[in-house]
């Protein structure tokens, strides 16, 4: 099967090529056949991708300890559930993953679009192409996964042998989100590859008009609903398996995240001004190409050393590939929009300082700021050495300094935007959209200072989600009573008739709500608490209300390690409330630790209890307890954000007006005023 | 005050109310608060890139040590600086969570306002640029000479731009 998965990789660069070479051939020479061909070379690409991966994970099953991959990432007794997982748990599996999941995207892009967009669809194609040639040159020549184990023998041949048992996957990664965090970020990585070959396409093509961003318009919203789950289920697998009682530690890694998520969300609110006015056409192009680009270099930061991070894979000279391709792809899109920048002029034009244009203006910088700043900070101990010759770390102190302003300017501008009209916005209106908002922010902070709250940023916080909360209440409100007093159905009813007929507006504002819960989680960070002791049976540890009481220990032999739990009972404010099991576990494959956290989660606080080892001196084990609050307001947010994400994919639903009992009519032969006793009938448009 | 006013009031004054008993809750005092408040200030060195006082990797010795000299530091009286004077002689510049506010390091808590500033100022010009643009008279004629066309265009263009 080793064999297969190799034949289908190089079979699959070789279509890639064609694809490539082929779909210039097409566009240069517009001749029918060979545009097809050059399509069907592409799904073929795809095809032999989806192989290749299945016979890897076949390998894995199969426990195939000739392969030097398996070996590396695998053992007899690791569950099955953990073997898919270790596809993408080391370099030459993830980078094979990352095909793959392009494949997905780009199979279904030529599917969809085969009979559609015949002027634009080839460049496409070709953009598309190129990607997948990359990273097949790496799944083929540089980071192969089918190698297998050889050793010379007797007559100095190279003879394959197989090892009794794989050296099994690292503990920390396996934990059930594991198996679904990196898919997750690895989707919206590749994914944003299809809004940048449609905007490279439609600049290459001189595509009229704004039809690229519409076509492109779900593919980015699921490219980012992945990049969001991605990272926000790389935060929760880092809060429950890292033990340190944090979510997000602006490690170079996560912050590689963090960087495509900050310019596809400032893409997907600037893209509204190019579909609404026409205007910042050249901007949006570069916020694509920058998405794509910061995609490429996150994927550099991680695998090629050039920072220290916990979440890399190990050193190596991957990293120089990763360079190259960034420099062409910048020179690409750089010749690209220099010979076409004619096609992107716009007609920008601006009647008010308050209006959504405007806002849309500093939504965009805030959130460039902000990703220059984590860019600039994530590299900065890099320049330092070079500059320098010492290595000056910048860590989580630093970063959430500079970026929680700049998020709350942010959380301010999700309050205000979307209350602001087109062009221009009335005195009257922001009167009547922003009274009461800023009345019951304002409002917020007298109470949450009066209860003792004097953390300036949480306060802040606090009265901007109230705020916030307010000027979305109050859009789904105002909506929602005229359609009531239409259709007579409940409130609730009317706000989801509302949502359904304009999904977009709507479905975003759920996403803002969503961003606002996540912020509600962050504000609490600020009033952490934690403590740390040594305990015997019978000893208690003391932490804000609750008290820990060890019972005693336990240890249990599963087949892949054996673990050591710490029995202990939970008592709030003097009551018993339950039992809590942080453990220790051993795997003998690798000889490794891991830890298993206890969480004892409330909407008011997490009880966050580690085993934490034992006391070098004492040899005492240790329990460190934290106190962490409003933790789950971020993973609860998180799945608002993600249903907000969905509804804005779905169709919108409208009113369609007909006549009560009258038959029929075509379009031309409607009534251009509507009778008394008009019926409202819905239908998807 | 409508009922739907009234009952909104009433969300918030009650979720203002709990999120601030629960942040009234004592806060328990420790004794390695200075400790806890410099180690945050470091690094752990054994390449995990967290925060000293946040390493929490099993079977890690080098903070193990590190907390340990840092707690022996603080009890003997040291001061924050003659600690981090320690430490980066010790381990060198790496060991610092966050970059001093001096020489090249300054460079980058300076970016981030710089770019805000400048960002700011550059949006800034971009909307009064637009606005002059915008500001232009408009085209004689008025209502009258209007053409068919040209409303036809304009009442599509409004219909786009008030869709959502």
């Amino acid at each position: 099967m080793d064999v297969f998965g190799s034949f289908a990789l190089l079979l699959a660069f070789l279509c890639a090529a064609y694809a490539f070479v082929g779909g210039i051939a097409a566009i240069l020479t517009r001749h029918p056949l060979l545009v097809k061909s050059a399509r069907q070379a592409g799904i073929a690409t795809c095809g032999l991708i989806f192989l290749a991966t299945a016979s890897l994970v076949y390998l894995f099953f199969s426990d195939s300890y000739w392969v030097s991959y398996v070996v590396s990432h695998s053992n007899r007794d690791l569950s099955n559930f953990y073997k898919i997982a270790a596809l993408w748990s080391g370099q030459e599996g993830s980078l094979l993953f990352w095909s793959f999941l392009l494949a997905v995207y780009v199979f279904s892009v030529l599917l969809v679009y085969r009979n559609k967009n015949g002027e634009l669809m080839p460049y496409v194609g070709v953009v598309l192409a190129g990607v997948q040639i990359f990273f097949l040159t790496l799944n083929n020549f540089v980071a192969s996964p089918f190698k297998v184990l050889a050793a010379p023998a007797a007559n100095g041949a190279l003879e394959i042998f197989t090892r009794a048992d794989g050296n099994g996957l690292t503990p920390l990664l396996q934990y059930p989100e594991m198996v679904i965090h990196p898919p997750n970020l690895y989707s919206g990585y590749t994914g944003f590859t299809i809004p940048f070959a449609f905007a490279l396409g439609a600049l290459l093509a001189r595509y009229p008009g704004e039809k690229w961003i519409h076509l492109t318009r779900k593919w980015t919203m699921i490219a980012w609903c992945f990049q969001t789950m991605g990272i926000l289920l790389g935060a929760h697998w880092a809060y429950a398996v890292l033990g340190w009682g944090g979510y997000w530690g602006w490690d170079p890694v996560e912050n590689a995240s963090l960087l495509p998520w900050l310019t596809g969300t400032a893409f997907l609110h600037s893209v509204m001004m190019q579909e609404k006015r026409g205007m910042m056409k050249v901007w949006n192009v570069w916020l694509v190409f920058t998405t794509f680009m910061l995609c490429i270099l996150g994927t550099l930061l991680t695998r090629s050393g050039v920072v220290s991070s916990v979440h890399a894979f190990a050193q190596s000279s991957i990293g120089n590939y990763f360079v190259g391709f960034l420099v062409l792809v910048f020179a690409v899109c750089f010749v690209a929009y220099v010979k076409n920048r004619d096609y992107l002029k716009s007609e920008n034009q601006l009647d008010s300082m308050i209006s959504r244009e405007s806002s849309f203006l500093f939504n965009n910088l805030i959130l460039l700021v902000s990703c220059i700043a984590v860019l600039s900070g994530t590299l900065f101990p890099v320049f330092s050495e070079w500059f320098s010759g010492s290595r000056i770390s910048v860590g989580a102190p630093f970063f959430n300094k500079v970026n929680i302003p700049i998020g709350l300017l942010l959380l301010f501008l999700t309050g205000v935007g979307p209350l602001l009209a087109w062009r221009k916005t009335s005195t009257d209106s922001l009167k009547r959209n922003f009274g009461w908002p800023l009345l019951l922010g304002l409002f917020t902070g007298v109470v949450v200072f009066v209860f003792g709250v004097r953390d300036f940023f949480s306060l802040v916080c606090l009265m901007l989600c109230v705020f916030v909360t307010t000027t979305i209440g109050m859009e789904f409100f105002r909506g929602a009573r005229v359609i009531r007093s239409r259709s007579g159905a409940s409130f609730l009813a009317s706000a989801v008739d509302l949502t359904m007929r304009n999904t977009r507006r709507y479905g975003g504002y759920i996403v803002h709500m969503g961003m606002v819960l996540i912020f509600v989680g962050l504000a609490g960070a600020a009033f952490n608490r934690d403590a740390q002791k040594d305990m015997q049976p019978g000893s208690t540890l003391d932490i804000g209300r609750y008290r820990l009481l060890l019972q005693g220990f336990d240890s249990k032999a599963e087949k892949n390690y054996t673990s050591e739990r710490m029995i202990v009972e939970v008592w709030r404010d003097n009551k018993p409330l339950m039992m809590l099991y942080p453990e220790r576990r051993f795997f003998q494959t690798n000889e490794q630790s891991g830890t298993m956290v206890a969480i004892y989660s409330t909407l008011r606080e997490d009880l966050y209890v580690v085993y934490a080892g034992q006391n070098p001196d004492t040899q005492a084990p240790v329990i460190h307890a934290y106190l962490n609050p409003l933790v789950k307001w971020i993973w609860l947010g998180g799945l608002v954000v993600v249903l907000g994400t969905l509804v804005t994919l779905l169709p919108n639903r409208r009113a369609v007006l007909v006549l009560a009992g009258a038959p029929e009519r075509s379009a031309a032969q409607q009534p251009q005023s509507l009778a008394p006793s008009v019926a409202l009938r819905e239908g998807h448009d | 005050m409508t009922k739907q006013r009234a009952a909104a009031l009433f969300l918030v004054v009650a979720l203002s109310s709990s999120s601030a008993a629960l942040f009234s809750l004592p806060v328990q005092a420790q004794q390695t608060d200075r400790a806890k408040h410099i180690g945050g200030k470091f690094m752990c060195m054994c390449s995990c890139n967290q925060v000293l006082t946040q390493c929490n990797h099993v079977g890690c010795t080098v903070s193990t040590s590190m907390l340990k000299e840092l707690d022996t530091a603080v009890a003997r009286g040291d001061s924050e600086t003659e600690i981090t004077s320690a430490f980066v002689q010790e381990f060198g510049t790496k060991v610092y969570a966050e970059p001093p506010k001096s020489g090249l390091s300054l460079l980058a808590w300076s970016l981030p306002t710089i770019y805000l500033l400048l960002g700011t100022l550059l949006v800034i010009f971009v909307i009064w640029r637009w606005r002059s643009r915008a500001a232009l008279p408009a085209v004689a004629g008025g209502a009258a000479g209007i053409s068919p066309q040209d409303l036809e265009n304009a009442r599509r263009r409004v219909a786009q731009e008030t869709e959502d």
